[in-house]
């Protein structure tokens, strides 16, 4: 707060004390008192005046500047209340006192809902977990009988997991929580073991994969990237086209490796391509299918975020579509 | 083999044991969950299927009284699926864990790798059929003392075939078996691998063993 604008904000003060002192002079000259004796008054009145002002500004001068700075230079604005103490006037500590007790006002507010958040959580959990059970009951009776229309129900009963399966990520990728571990994993395995998981799907969509001949490291959580390649994996196995194949690939550049999942389905469009990832979002291929939800790769790119992960995808359409999902070699960026 | 499955959701237990019994293993389940810890150890059994969530004790307390008397192999059935849940039923000594809704190949597969590390001097299996018969351990068939050796892929398949003769097999069943151990073949490869094999067998003198049905798959 600058000194003119102080004074633009005491106007009113500053010309009743002029105005008084102006009365005093005028009062002083009609009774018939000596000149300098009327100066004297004067300059004394607006000595007065300003040294009043001038203490009192230099007073909330700090408070404000360092309020005003605060302002504009925090990340976390929420945390203002911890930066200013109470100046010492009246104005200054009922305003720090109104900031702190709003600030807890809100954290109490937060944690409310963050429990509720938590609890809905835990029973999402807790609930698909009740689910597996009747699922993986349904599976082994469809294994055990024969029939087209068990087949069929088989089938069914396939897609109702991966959607379970997508409502626990889901949940689990919006959680503060940190329930991943990070290990040391082969890449090659993690690759391996998901293409083993579907299999069934591949084989029966006559899609052909090749595993290409590398033997990565990796550090990550070998459950979040098994989902994670599971969605692009039934991404493929969903928008395919004739003599479908996967190819999985991987490369080390610098001190990262890259996993490249390739495909020759029927692709993205480039105004569509740069837009998968965000929640909901179908594009034309969506419209075409009538199967997207618009979640897999959303989840797949926050879950991938929350492993410190990047992951790309680039497609011609008609053609390939490919996606890169790049680990940060060492363990560096377990920090964060 | 005996396999004991420790499940309390009924209907999963009955379903496992007869998947189980179709693929041949001899199946036991324990019902009585009080003494659950005690039966498991009386039965005797080769590997332990345990399910987490069990009425009474929870699994984890359950393998690790059971691995105080025993070193039975034992594969965890759950659905709970994290690296923690995981973690925690490894270090309480379990072999291997499978996450619920299994998919059977993998099952299967699993079941087959921990009795095979365990068992290893039992496991040299000779399987036959109409005089034909196959070392599972040397990947040699053997007709009227004549030899020939197969490549992995064709052990696979006949393995197959054989556990399941007089079944008739799919080609996608035989694919996903081949699979399970990082074969990704496809259907051309999968032709060609037949055929061999065939072509291998009446080299021995071995013909119409292994029969073709059009449009359902293969058996022998």
């Amino acid at each position: 707060m600058s000194f003119v604008e102080y004074l633009k904000e005491k106007a009113l003060y500053f010309f009743i004390g002029i105005l008084c002192a102006v009365f005093v002079v005028i009062l002083l000259i009609f009774t018939g008192s000596n000149l300098y004796a009327v100066a004297y008054s004067f300059t004394l009145i607006f000595i007065g005046i300003a040294v009043c002002v001038s203490v009192d500004y230099l007073k909330r001068k700090d408070f404000y500047k360092n309020l005003l700075f605060c302002m504009r230079a925090m990340d976390k604005l929420y945390l203002l209340s911890e930066m200013v103490s109470p100046p010492g006037f009246y104005e200054g500590n009922v305003l720090c006192e109104a900031l702190k007790l709003s600030n807890k006002a809100m954290n109490d507010q937060i944690a409310f809902y963050k429990n509720s958040m938590e609890e809905y959580r835990e029973y999402i959990e807790s609930w698909v977990h009740e689910i597996k059970t009747p699922i993986a009951s349904g599976m082994l009776i469809v294994e055990n009988n024969q029939g087209n229309a068990i087949k069929s129900i088989g089938e069914e009963l396939e897609k109702i997991d991966a959607f379970v399966e997508q409502a626990l990520f889901y949940s689990r990728s919006s959680s503060v929580e940190k329930d991943y571990i990070i290990k040391e994993q082969s890449l090659r395995g993690l690759v391996l073991s998901a293409v083993r998981r579907n299999s069934k799907a591949l084989i029966q969509n006559k899609v052909f994969v090749e595993v290409e001949d590398f033997d990565f490291t990796v550090h990550t959580d070998s459950k979040w990237i098994d989902f994670i390649l599971n969605q692009i994996i039934s991404n493929s196995i969903k928008y395919k086209s004739e003599n479908s194949k996967i190819k999985f690939s991987a490369q080390k550049s610098g001190t990262n490796i890259s996993l490249f999942i390739e495909d020759n389905g029927i692709g993205i469009s480039q105004k569509d391509v740069g837009r998968v990832f965000e929640k909901g979002f179908t594009g034309e291929n969506g419209r075409k299918f009538k199967k997207s939800t618009g979640i897999g790769l959303y989840l797949c790119k926050k879950l991938c975020d929350k492993l410190g992960l990047s992951i790309s995808i680039s497609s011609e359409e008609n053609k390939w579509t490919q996606v890169e999902i790049v680990f940060p070699k060492g363990g560096t960026h377990l920090l964060s | 083999m005996r396999i004991a499955i420790i499940e309390d959701d009924e209907k999963m237990r009955h379903e496992l044991s007869v998947f189980l019994q179709k693929y041949g293993y001899e199946v036991c389940t324990l019902e009585n969950f009080e003494i659950v810890i005690e039966e498991a150890l009386n039965k005797n059994p080769d590997l332990i299927l345990l399910d987490i969530n069990l009425p009474l004790f929870d699994g984890y307390y359950v393998c690790r009284e059971i691995r105080k008397h025993s070193s039975v192999p034992i594969i965890i059935l759950t659905s709970r699926n994290t690296e923690m849940d995981e973690l925690m039923g490894m270090n309480l000594g379990a072999d291997d864990f499978v996450s619920k809704p299994y998919n059977m190949q993998i099952l299967l597969a699993r079941i087959e790798s921990v009795l095979k590390r365990t068992y290893k001097a039992d496991f040299a299996q000779k399987l036959s059929h109409n005089g034909v018969s196959f070392d599972l351990s040397k990947g040699i068939v053997e007709f009227s003392g004549k030899y020939i050796e197969l490549t992995k892929n064709e052990m696979k398949i006949l393995h197959l075939l054989m556990k399941n003769s007089g079944k008739i097999i799919s080609r996608d069943e035989i694919m996903n078996a081949l699979w399970q151990s990082d074969e990704f073949i496809d259907d051309n490869t999968l032709t060609v691998n037949i055929n061999r094999l065939r072509k291998k067998l009446e080299g021995i003198g071995v013909y119409d063993f292994l029969i073709t049905k059009r449009g359902q798959g293969y058996m022998v």
